[in-house]
C-alpha cells in the first residue's frame, strides 16, 4: 500500500511549492519531508512512527495527520451509522416480505427495488435528491455538515439525504442476503418441528426463522459498515460532506503522502476491527461455532 | 375405545408444482384407535408423509389443497381455524420427523425448544416447564437430563436427538403420535431402542400411533394394523398378520417379495436366492394412470377393467370366506374369525383395492364384487 501511494506520478514537493521556487527551497523541503531518503527507509521510518501513533504531518496544511483524521472522523461515523440504519430498515422488512411470499408480486417489486438500488449510481441518486428536495421543494439544505452538538435539527436535516443515498445502496445489497437466508431458514425442517409443537406464527418466525437468518445478515452488514466507514467518496463530494473519503481524495490530488497513508491505515484497521466484531458476534449467535 | 382417536375420510391432497397439479393423496380413509399403532407403508413418493403433514396443516398453504375430513377425537382437523389448529398441534397430535439431524433448531438449547412447546399450551411458569422438560428427557431415556437441557443439538448424537424430538412430540401428552420415518435415519440398534421407547410410552399413555415407514421389519415389530400406500391411494389395509402373511394386492406382494428371506432355502451351490424387485417406478403424481394406479407395473393384470377403472377397496379375507370361493385356499385358512382379537376383528377387515386378489385369472373379482357393499366405506373408489 505504501509503495502504491508513492507510485502515483507527481511530486508532492513541486505541488506544495507552486510554480515559482528555487532549487534550494525545493531540496530543503524535500529533505525536511524525508522524501530524499530511499523508499524502503521512508517506509520503516513512517511505520515506526505510526506504531507510536504519530502519522506524520500533512505536506499541504502542516497539521498533524492524526488531528486531520480526528477532525473528519465524527462526520464519517455519523454518516456510516445513519446509512447502515437506513439500510437495515429497508433490507429487513423488504427481504422478509420477499422471502415469505417468493415469486409473488411483492417479491417481484422488492427485487426490482433492490436491483435498482444496486445498479443506480449513488452520485446520480444524490444529485436527483438534491434537485428535488433542496432545489424544487426547498425542504432540505443541499449539503454540508453540522455537528450534532451544535444544532441537532440542522444536523439531521443535512444528514438525511446522504444517509438515504448510501443507505439505499447498502440496503439493496443486504436485502438480497436477507431474502435468501430467510428463505433457507423458512424451508428448514426445524421450522416444521416448531410449527408441529403448536407455536404461534410470530414465535416460529422470531425464534426459528429470523434467529437463524441472523448469521448471514450480520456478515453482510459488517462488510457494508466497513465499506461505509472507509468513506463514501462520491457521496461525500456530492453532499459536501467533510468525511474521511473526501480527505483521502484531497490527499491524492495534492500527493499528500502522510495524510493518504494515514487514511489508508485507518481504513485497514477499521476492516480488521469490524471483522473481529463480526466474528465475535458469530459465536454469540451460533453455538456451533463456540468452543 | 369406541371412538377412534383419529378418523380420516377421503383425504385428498393436490399440490401445485411447476409441472402441473400433482395428486399426491387420492382418497385415503383410515382410523386409529386409542393405544393402537397403524403403520403406513409404501415406497418413496407414495404420499405417506404428505398425507400426515396435511392432517396438521403443515403443508405450505400456497401450494397444497387438502380436502376430506380428519376427525381427531371428533373434531375435524381440516376444517379448523388456524388458531384452533395451533392449539391442537401438541396436545392433540405430536409429530416426530424423519431426520433428527435437521429437525431441531441448531441455535437454541434443547431445554428452550422443549420449554417453548410446553409453554405454548398452558400457563406454565418457566421453572415448572423446565422441570417438566427434564422429566420428559428422563422419560425418553436421555442420560443426565438436567444438563442436557442446556446443551445444543449439535452436542448430541443422532439417536439422542431423536429422543429429544420424541420428548418434544410427547411434551403435551398428545392423544395421537405421528412418527414420520422416525427411525429411518438411525442405525439399527438405535432404531430398536426408539421403537421400544415408543411402545412403552404408548402402553403407559394409551396414545394412538401412526408409524410411517418403508421398513417392513419395523412394521412387523410394532404395528397392530398396516396400511399400504401406492400412488397416493390405500391399496391394502388390515391387521399386520393379514397383510404381511396373506397379502392380497399385487403391489403388497411385490413389496414383501423385495425383502430378503433368510429362511429361504439356499441353492445347491450355496447361492442365495435373488431378491425379487418390483420393476418400474411409481407413477408421477402429476400424471396418474386412469385406472388402477399400479396397473403400469402390475405383474398380474388379470382383469381387463384395471386398465381404466380404479378397483375399489374391498374386503378380501372375509369375502373369500363368506363367498366360499373355490380358488382361495390360502386366504380362507388364515381368516378364521376366532382370534385373540376377536372383538377387534370386526373393526379390522382386511381390505385391498384389487380385482385380482388371487393372482389367478378373474376368479377373485366376483367374490369381492359380491361383498363390497357389506364392508366399511370403500375409500379408494372413484
Amino acid at each position: 500500500m505504501f509503495g502504491l501511494v508513492h507510485l502515483v506520478p507527481g511530486d508532492p514537493v513541486r505541488l506544495a511549492l507552486g510554480t515559482r521556487f528555487s532549487q534550494e527551497t525545493y531540496d530543503a523541503l524535500r529533505e525536511r519531508s524525508g522524501l530524499d531518503q530511499p523508499l524502503v527507509e521512508q517506509f520503516f521510518t513512517w511505520f515506526g512512527r505510526a506504531l507510536t501513533g504519530d502519522l506524520g504531518v500533512s505536506f499541504r496544511s502542516g497539521e498533524t495527520v492524526t488531528s486531520q483524521i480526528a477532525e473528519r472522523l465524527p462526520a464519517t461515523l455519523t454518516l456510516a451509522f445513519a446509512s447502515i440504519l437506513v439500510a437495515l430498515l429497508i433490507a429487513i422488512p423488504l427481504g422478509t416480505v420477499s422471502a415469505l411470499r417468493p415469486r409473488s408480486l411483492v417479491d417481484r417489486v422488492a427485487t426490482v427495488i433492490s436491483q435498482f438500488g444496486i445498479s443506480v449510481p449513488d452520485f446520480w441518486m444524490g444529485i436527483v435528491l438534491i434537485l428535488v428536495f433542496a432545489g424544487t421543494l426547498g425542504w432540505l439544505p443541499s449539503g454540508g455538515y453540522v455537528p450534532i452538538s451544535e444544532d441537532p435539527g440542522a444536523w439531521l436535516q443535512r444528514l438525511l439525504m446522504p444517509a438515504l443515498v448510501t443507505g439505499v445502496v447498502s440496503g439493496s445489497v443486504i436485502t438480497r442476503f436477507v431474502r435468501s437466508s430467510m428463505l433457507e431458514a423458512l424451508g428448514s425442517d426445524h421450522v416444521r418441528t416448531a410449527q408441529a409443537k403448536g407455536l404461534g406464527t410470530r414465535q416460529v418466525f422470531t425464534w426459528h426463522v429470523l434467529r437463524n437468518a441472523l448469521l448471514p445478515l450480520v456478515t453482510v452488514t459488517g462488510v457494508q459498515l466497513a465499506y461505509l466507514l472507509s468513506g463514501v467518496v462520491v457521496v461525500e463530494i456530492v453532499f459536501s460532506w467533510p468525511g474521511l473519503g473526501q480527505l483521502a481524495l484531497q490527499a491524492v490530488e495534492a500527493r499528500d503522502y502522510p495524510v493518504l497513508q494515514g487514511a489508508i491505515l485507518l481504513f485497514a484497521v477499521v476492516f480488521l476491527v469490524i471483522n473481529l466484531i463480526v466474528d465475535l458476534l458469530y459465536t454469540a449467535i451460533d453455538p456451533r461455532i463456540r468452543r | 375405545m369406541n371412538q377412534p382417536v383419529l378418523a380420516v375420510e377421503d383425504l385428498r391432497v393436490r399440490l401445485r408444482t411447476p409441472r402441473g397439479p400433482a395428486d399426491v393423496v387420492n382418497g385415503l380413509s383410515y382410523t386409529v384407535g386409542a393405544g393402537e399403532t397403524v403403520a403406513v407403508v409404501g415406497e418413496s413418493g407414495s404420499g405417506k408423509s404428505v398425507s400426515v403433514l396435511a392432517l396438521l396443516g403443515l403443508l405450505p398453504a400456497r401450494v397444497a389443497t387438502v380436502t376430506g375430513t380428519a376427525r381427531l377425537q371428533g373434531e375435524d382437523l381440516l376444517a379448523m381455524s388456524p388458531d384452533r389448529l395451533r392449539e391442537v398441534r401438541g396436545p392433540g397430535a405430536g409429530m416426530v420427523f424423519q431426520d433428527p439431524m435437521t429437525s431441531l433448531n441448531p441455535v437454541l438449547t434443547i431445554g428452550r425448544q422443549l420449554v417453548e412447546g410446553i409453554r405454548a399450551h398452558g400457563d406454565v411458569s418457566k421453572p415448572a416447564a423446565r422441570a417438566r422438560a427434564a422429566d420428559l428427557l428422563r422419560e425418553v431415556g436421555l442420560p443426565d437430563p438436567d444438563r442436557a437441557l442446556d446443551r445444543y443439538p449439535h452436542e448430541l448424537s443422532g439417536g439422542m436427538r431423536q429422543r429429544v424430538v420424541i420428548a418434544i412430540a410427547l411434551s403435551n401428552s398428545p392423544s395421537l403420535l405421528i412418527a414420520d420415518e422416525a427411525t429411518t435415519a438411525l442405525d439399527v440398534t438405535v432404531q430398536a431402542q426408539i421403537i421400544d421407547l415408543v411402545e412403552k410410552l404408548q402402553d403407559e399413555h394409551g396414545t394412538g400411533v401412526i408409524w410411517i415407514t418403508h421398513d417392513l421389519g419395523v412394521v412387523a415389530g410394532i404395528a397392530d394394523r398396516v396400511l399400504v400406500m401406492y400412488g397416493g391411494r390405500c391399496v391394502e389395509d388390515g391387521t399386520v398378520d393379514d397383510v404381511l402373511e396373506r397379502p392380497a394386492h399385487p403391489y403388497t406382494r411385490g413389496l414383501l417379495g423385495s425383502l430378503p428371506d433368510l429362511a429361504a432355502p439356499v441353492g445347491p451351490d450355496g447361492e442365495v436366492p435373488e431378491l425379487t424387485a418390483v420393476p418400474g417406478l411409481p407413477p408421477p403424481p402429476t400424471d396418474l394412470p386412469p385406472g388402477c394406479v399400479f396397473w403400469p407395473r402390475c405383474p398380474v393384470r388379470s382383469d381387463p377393467r384395471c386398465e381404466d377403472e380404479q378397483p375399489p377397496l374391498a374386503i378380501v379375507s372375509r369375502a373369500a370366506a363368506g363367498a366360499g370361493a373355490t380358488a382361495s385356499g390360502t386366504t380362507v385358512s388364515g381368516a378364521t374369525p376366532s382370534g385373540a382379537h376377536e372383538g377387534d376383528r370386526a373393526h379390522l377387515p382386511h381390505r385391498a383395492a384389487t380385482w385380482c386378489a388371487e393372482g389367478t385369472s378373474g376368479t377373485g373379482s366376483p367374490a369381492v364384487a359380491g361383498t363390497s357393499g357389506t364392508g366399511s366405506p370403500s375409500g379408494g373408489a372413484r
